[in-house]
């Protein structure tokens, strides 16, 4: 039974992975526009650098294109004058305009030259370009003014530079956040499958500790000591309920020889039959909050017919002097994991309450089995339907004035049986009366 | 027959010496573990009515030195300790029987003659319940005083039933009292010889009664009022 009511599924917030993703991608996106910026600042603080570029990248448009004449070329945007033409090197033509090609024998070189004209500047170099498998040389020569021409040329850089490294940089980063993540939070799932198998009935257990992460070590740490200090709470309260038992009780035996000293009177048997009732009230009450405390193991076998056995011979007594009938019978195997002063209670309580509802000379039939259950049946007047919702509701009685019972016999058994792991349910039996039944874990297999 | 009562409360142990004294019990009482171990070092007692949380220490560790030196006498355990391991352990140790405070003379008396009546306890050779009585070492039995004729077997089968009158007493012990191991016990041989003691004991006019408690065994009570 879900004690809490609350569903194992909390608010589904995003994963850590999503998480880590998100901040990933945030991150290189930063530092793509940062690297931009780098780029843009360093090529602006040197114009020499960049017509450099600028040439060479028309140089290598000039080579991929199929156009047979450079003039086709359409240069670089903004171009206010662009011209482009191949100089053969065998025509041992030195052209004017070529100051650096001192060389001796003709032999051209890539160069660049930039000059400031009015209103702009005038960009002229050579490139050695390969056309048909032959080397070529290609003289360019270009005026412009502004950031313009040169947007192609950052552009190209930016990919170069930022857009090839970071794009597979990034994709390898996701991936690897895929599997480090499930891997760091390996130990956490394995924690929370721990608290979740946490019993609440089942002191002394705690989570595994991992040795790392050590985030993860901290808080399953810190969660054992959480579970430290509510077994110690639990222990205060099992030692709270011997006190209490001892402080109440003993007073409660005082007032009852005291009374029986006192000369036969009306007064002496009313306070004799109150001082009864708060002794059974105290007894409950105890047996309530033991019942609440206890904890099961979970590897005792027990047989429900040893223990019905002995509680029918130690309560028949009392059930022949109210004129009952009290009748045990076993059926089969009857062996469970259960604690037997527990069960022992168990059957006693439902007794109990089979006694106070069941007229005289009616049998009471108390039964072990078949199975890991027990059952008690009286032939009464059995429960009536607006009734069973609260039987087992703590100091809940049909009729407070009749009744000197405290309301709790009833919960005290469903207490004990939850703690088994067990159930118990109600019923009218057939015929007539009613019928209590309570299950317990069967025995494992093979023992 | 004597008593030890070892109790710190001494208002209620003095109730108890008082109610005790009525039954026809006689009763030393101490207030302490090292109390009750002078006192059983000086006198020879049939039965220790044991408090648990004493001043100087643990009743239960009086208990288990006590069987530790092979020390038979009853102990009967008079505790406010109820939790569902505490008359487990208190039996584990050595106890003969466990009763919860609060409690009323009658039923302390009962279990206190049911302790006495066992063997092994040094009792007298009558057993008495109502106007049955029984002489363990003749074999005979008396209702109102005048001899009932009965078999060796039936005369068994009520020595057991006396020796524990007003609880039950469950047939695999009273089968192993009244046959042989190696004998063919059929399944109503012991519900046979129950009817047949029954019969005769009608007959002569006793005031005892023998209940059947299906699925358990069977017991004796003496008639209400009486007690013995």
């Amino acid at each position: 039974m879900d004690r809490a009511g609350n569903s194992k599924r909390g608010p589904a917030g995003p994963t850590l992975f999503r998480q880590i993703a998100t901040r990933l991608a945030g991150f290189t996106l930063l530092f793509a526009l940062l690297d931009v910026g780098i780029v843009v600042l360093t090529y602006s603080s040197q114009p020499e650098s960049l017509a450099q570029e600028l040439l060479t990248l028309e140089a290598s448009k000039a080579q991929g294109s199929t156009a047979l004449t450079p003039d086709l070329l359409t240069g670089p945007p903004g171009a206010e004058h662009w011209a482009a033409r191949l100089i053969e090197p065998a025509a041992g033509e030195s052209p004017p305009w070529s100051s650096r090609a001192g060389a001796p024998g003709g032999v051209l070189m890539d160069w660049t030259r930039r000059e400031r004209i009015p209103g702009g500047y005038r960009i002229s170099g050579v490139r050695s370009v390969q056309q048909g498998g032959q080397q070529r040389w290609l003289f360019m020569q270009f005026e412009g003014d502004g950031i313009r021409p040169y947007v192609p040329v950052i552009a190209n850089e930016i990919v170069q530079h930022v857009a090839l490294p970071l794009i597979p940089l990034s994709l390898l980063l996701l991936l690897f956040n895929v599997f480090a993540v499930r891997r760091v939070l390996g130990p956490l799932q394995r924690a929370e499958a721990e608290v979740d198998a946490l019993d609440p009935d089942n002191v002394l257990l705690r989570l595994s500790e991992a040795p790392e992460p050590r985030e993860v070590n901290t808080l399953v740490r810190a969660v054992n000591r959480a579970l430290t200090r509510l077994d110690q709470t639990m222990a205060i309260l099992r030692g709270f309920t011997a006190n209490a038992a001892h402080e109440l009780r003993t007073p409660l035996s005082i007032m009852q020889l005291s009374l029986d000293k006192l000369p036969p009177s009306a007064v002496r048997d009313d306070l004799q039959a109150d001082t009864q009732h708060m002794a059974r009230l105290v007894g409950q009450m105890l047996d309530l909050a033991q019942a609440d405390a206890l904890a099961v193991e979970p590897d005792v076998l027990v047989d429900l017919a040893d223990i019905g056995r002995d509680i029918v011979a130690a309560m028949a007594p009392k059930a022949f002097a109210a004129q009952r009938d009290l009748r045990f019978e076993a059926i089969g195997d009857t062996r469970a994991l259960g604690h037997a002063e527990a069960i022992y209670r168990i059957y006693r309580n439902l007794i109990d309450n089979a006694l106070a509802h069941a007229p005289g000379d009616t049998p009471i039939e108390v039964t072990a089995g078949p199975g890991p259950q027990l059952s008690v049946r009286d032939h009464g007047p059995g429960i009536a339907d607006e009734d069973l919702p609260h039987i087992f509701e703590r100091f809940w009685r049909k009729d407070r004035r009749k009744s000197d019972g405290a309301g709790l016999g009833l919960g005290i058994v469903q207490r004990l049986a939850e703690a088994h792991g067990g159930a118990i349910t109600a019923s009218n039996s057939p015929g007539d009366g009613a019928l209590f039944q309570v299950t317990f874990a069967p025995p494992e297999p093979g023992r | 027959m004597r008593l030890l009562l070892v109790e710190d409360n001494a208002r209620l142990a003095s109730l108890i010496r008082e109610g005790l004294d009525r039954q026809g019990f006689a009763l030393d009482w101490c207030e302490t573990v090292a109390g009750a171990e002078h006192a059983l070092a000086i006198n020879a007692y049939d039965l220790m009515l044991l408090d648990l949380g004493l001043p100087d220490g643990e009743g239960l560790d009086l208990v288990r030195g006590l069987r530790r030196r092979q020390d038979t006498m009853p102990i009967l355990v008079l505790t406010a300790r109820g939790g569902l391991d505490d008359r487990v352990l208190g039996l584990d140790a050595g106890a003969d029987d466990y009763l919860v405070k609060p409690f009323q003379i009658p039923e302390l008396a009962a279990r206190c003659r049911a302790l006495l009546r066992r063997p092994g306890a040094s009792l007298g050779t009558e057993l008495c319940a109502g106007n049955v009585t029984l002489h363990s070492a003749e074999r005979s039995v008396k209702v109102a005083g005048e001899p009932v004729v009965a078999t060796p077997r039936e005369v068994n089968l009520l020595e057991c039933l006396l020796r524990r009158t007003g609880h039950v007493v469950a047939k695999p012990a009273l089968e192993g009292a009244l046959y042989s191991m190696d004998a063919d016990v059929t399944p109503n041989a012991l519900e046979a010889c129950v009817s047949r003691l029954r019969k005769r004991l009608t007959a002569a006019g006793a005031d005892v009664q023998i209940r059947t408690v299906h699925g358990v065994g069977y017991a004796l009570f003496a008639p209400l009022g009486a007690h013995g």
